[in-house]
Order: structure tokens, then sequence, then C-alpha cells
């Protein structure tokens, strides 16, 4: 189909949509006035029965658990899809010289650049780490620290170079944590089956609420998610980044 | 005002939509994705709202007090952070792509053309 005539399709398919789009729009409830009774009965159960503060973690990693479980083997589907396209035949062995387009030298960094990367790196990690651990408590999460401390990592390349990255990130470990993490989720699903309770079912010990150690198995499969989710999103930053490197003779893209 | 967050969803998916129909370049059809992909969000955050209600994060404040829905936001969450990196996936694509055929453009792409 000729691009005209797909956006002709289009708008004719729009304008036979438009009056019901219009009517569920004008019949749906008012914003920020109506029931909301799973969201409140969240609210008044979890801090009793979970002895936790922060709402959405205990949806998360705990009444919704095996759905986050789904959502965590997308995210490792998705990043091995990417590595495995990105990959191809590379190894560990290969250069780690950064790529030159014709005729243009890599600009050295500004001093600037490496203080403020050196001196945010870890306190970037810092903060990644402590959004982990207060998941249950403070807003924060897995999934929110673990994408802080992938972020973090990333100024090793802005603040170093190419060659320091490709010296720290070796894809191994982050391989291993990305999968010690997704695995940690599915051992927290069947643990608790071990002693005779359901899947994912919440048998640890719950502790003092507002305490760091509170929550019971939310601590497990948040860890677990946070592992996942950093080991995922160094793995891409990896992998893409290696589209910078000088080709070596032998080399397959 | 009561109907903008829906019409706001409605029109983010359809000029999402719009633009992954006309598009021509495979990175701005994975951009007009998000821009789709983010109509759900802004959809459950405004199904999930109350006036005059906070966080439902109990720390400083006792259980009890007025919230909002924490089920739609821990969704939004999880959703946010897997649409990321199936970006990433689709981009990934786009690279080989690009390097096998040397365009982007889903005109020239296509199978029965070469």
């Amino acid at each position: 189909m000729k691009p005209a005539a797909r956006l002709v399709v289009t708008l004719v398919a729009a304008l036979a949509l438009l009056p019901g789009v219009v009517a569920v729009i004008l019949h749906m409830p008012s914003f920020g006035d109506h029931a909301l009774p799973y969201g409140d009965a969240i609210n008044r159960l979890a801090p009793v029965e979970r002895h936790v503060t922060n709402m959405v973690t205990a949806v998360n990693f705990d009444y919704r658990g095996f759905d986050t479980l789904g959502e965590e083997y997308m995210l490792l589907a998705a990043v091995t899809g990417a590595l495995v396209l990105l990959r191809g035949r590379r190894g560990e062995n290969v250069s780690d010289a950064p790529a030159k387009a014709d005729g243009r030298s890599i600009a050295p960094r500004s001093p600037a650049v490496m203080l403020i990367c050196r001196f945010f790196a870890p306190v970037l990690l810092l903060f990644g780490v402590y959004v982990v651990l207060h998941a249950q408590l403070t807003p924060g999460g897995g999934f929110q620290g673990g994408v802080i401390i992938g972020s973090g990592a990333l100024l090793l390349y802005l603040g170093e170079s190419y060659r320091t990255w490709r010296r720290f990130m070796r894809s191994l470990i982050f391989d291993m944590i990305e999968a010690t993490g997704a695995l940690i989720f599915v051992l927290a699903g069947f643990g608790p089956m071990m002693a005779g309770a359901k899947f994912l079912e919440n048998t640890l010990p719950l502790g003092q609420s507002r305490a760091l150690i509170s929550g019971g198995l939310i601590l497990v499969t948040n860890a677990g998610t946070a592992l996942a989710v950093a080991g995922g999103f160094v793995l891409l930053l990896l992998e893409f980044l290696e589209e910078t490197r000088a080709l070596d003779a032998g080399d397959k893209s | 005002m009561t109907v903008l967050p829906w019409a706001v969803a409605a029109w983010l998916l359809g000029i999402g939509l719009y633009g992954i129909i006309t598009s021509r370049h495979y990175l701005h059809l994975i951009g007009c994705l998000t821009v789709l992909q983010s109509s759900t969000y802004v959809l459950l955050l405004s199904a999930g709202y109350r006036w005059g209600a906070g966080a439902p994060i109990f720390y400083d404040h006792p259980p009890g007090t007025p919230a909002v829905d924490p089920v739609v936001q821990a969704l939004v969450l999880t959703d946010i952070v897997v649409g990321a990196t199936v970006s990433a996936l689709l981009l990934a694509l786009a690279l080989q792509v690009h390097k096998r055929r040397g365009t982007l453009d889903p005109e020239e792409l296509r199978p029965l053309r070469r």
C-alpha cells in the first residue's frame, strides 16, 4: 500500500472510531472522584498483614508477585534478545580500542567532566542501593534502584574512557548478576512450597513495621528484581557501547 | 476538566498510532511506539487518582490517611522498566537491519523489492 493510500485508510478508520472514543471518554468515571476498591483494600490490609509502609512495593512483590515474576522474565527475554542480536561472535578477548570516524580524532575529556563523573558515580551507586534497600519503607524498590545503579555505571564510560569501561565491565559478571536475580525470584516462589505453603506465599518472619528488615519475602523478591534489572541494564549499555569499538580482523558484526 | 486525563490518554494513543503509520524511519517508529505506550501510563495513573489524597506510603502518615490507588502505580512501574528494555531490543533489531540493508526506511525494506 502506498503511504498516501495508507493515510486515507487511517483517516477513514479514525473517523469511524471517533464517535466511540468520544462516547467512552464522556462516560468514564469522574476523574479523582470514584471508588477505588482494590487500592483501598491494599491500603487498609497491607500495613497490617505485611508490616510494610510502601504499598506499591507490597503490590509488586507480594500481592501481585506472580505478575512481577512474569514481568521480570519479560525483561530477561528482552535483554537476552537484544544481546543475541548485538553480540555476534564477539568474545571477551577482543581489542578495547574505540572506533574512529574517518578523519576525526577522539576528543579528550575535559577535567570538569571527569571530576563530576568521578564524584557522582559512587554517589549514584550508593543512592541506587539505598532506593533498593528501602523498597518496603519509602518510595523506591528493585525496579527503580536497579535502573539507577545501571545508569550510574554509564558514568564510568562518560567520565573515563571506553577502555576503562571495557576493563571493568566484564559481561560475564553481569550475565551472572542478571541470571542470579531472576533465579532468586523463582526460588523465592518455590521456597515457601518446601515448607508446605503456596507459591510465593509470604511465610518469612515479617519483622517490625517501619524497620529496614521488614516485610518477609518482599525483601527477597525485591533483591532479586534489583539484581536482574541492574544486570540487565548494564548488559544492554555494554552491548550498545560495543558498537563504538574498532573492528578487529575477523570480527563479524 | 474531569474528562481531560482520558482525552490526553486517547490523544497520546492517537498521535502514537499516526506516527507509526506515517513513519519513514525505524528509529522514529520506535519513538512513536514509546509515545503510544505512554498513553497507558496516563490512563492507569488517572484511573487510580483521588482528589486530596497522598501517596500510598504510610511511613510518615499513619495507615488510614487518604491515599491514591497503589495497584495501578505498581502496574505502571513495572511497565516503564520492561518497556525500556523492549525499546532496547527494538533498537538492537534496527541496528542489525541497518547493518545488513543500509537503510531504515520501511518502504525500502520490503522483502519483495530487494
